[in-house]
């Protein structure tokens, strides 16, 4: 458990209010239903269920 | 055989039997991945009650299933204690158990892995590993971490996904 405590952050994952999901850092997207793994520096995903390229955001949310 | 299958209640949670294994479902650890019903839905089925069928398929198939649950929500054991002992690591869901030794191996070659981000097909967004979250006014540090973040707009718990793109019928 003490490991854990110094682990360091890989990713910042930020819930945008109203707006989108922002992941940034060392991470790995998976997109199971396009079959696609990327390994991108920084993206904006969907929350909202309107965008019309997901799974990112297209800011269909702000319409 | 209908005993067999019977639904029943431990701590945490319901279980429910066939021949050879037990699967235990505790629904509080459950991030509505989706794998089960997804992947096998003769056998988890959550319009159904009880919504685990274990004559659904066979025992081979079952555990293929339960070991896709990226939580403790789906785990199982073999009905004989005996077998259990036997089980590889990287082949069972049912380690924290009884395991917990086994859990603790080759944690420490993952300390630097990358986050995983999964998009389920027509479900949430599935975060896991170590990484800083923040979402309203809240921070947090979470390491080893498991948090599904609602992707159709509907969740009751935003940011958080409850399972209600399933009766909405989202797709994404």
């Amino acid at each position: 458990m003490e490991e854990n405590k110094s682990k360091k952050a890989q990713a910042t994952v930020e819930v945008i209010e109203f707006g989108p999901l922002k992941i940034s850092g060392n991470f790995i997207l998976k997109d199971l239903k396009r079959n696609t793994e990327e390994k991108p520096v920084e993206i904006w995903l969907c929350r909202c269920g309107k965008s019309g390229n997901k799974p990112f955001c297209d800011e269909s949310h702000k319409k | 055989m209908a005993i067999e299958n019977e639904e029943k209640h431990f701590s945490g949670g319901k279980r429910y039997k066939n021949k050879d294994i037990t699967v235990y479902w505790k629904p509080s650890a459950c991030v509505h991945a989706s794998y089960c019903y997804r992947e096998l839905i003769e056998v988890f089925d959550p319009s159904r009650r009880p919504w685990v069928d274990m004559e659904g398929a066979d025992t081979e198939k079952i555990i293929e299933v339960v070991n896709l649950c990226p939580t403790d929500a789906l785990t199982w054991k073999w009905n004989e204690e005996e077998k259990n002992a036997d089980v590889r690591a990287d082949q069972c869901n049912h380690v924290k158990f009884r395991r917990p030794d086994l859990m603790q191996a080759g944690s420490e070659a993952m300390d630097a892995d990358p986050v995983s981000a999964k998009v389920m097909i027509d479900g949430p967004i599935v975060i896991k590993g170590d990484f800083d979250l923040s979402y309203a006014n809240i921070k947090k540090e979470v390491r080893d971490g498991l948090i599904s973040i609602c992707r159709c707009g509907d969740s009751d718990h935003q940011p958080f996904c409850d399972g209600k793109h399933r009766k909405t019928g989202f797709t994404g």
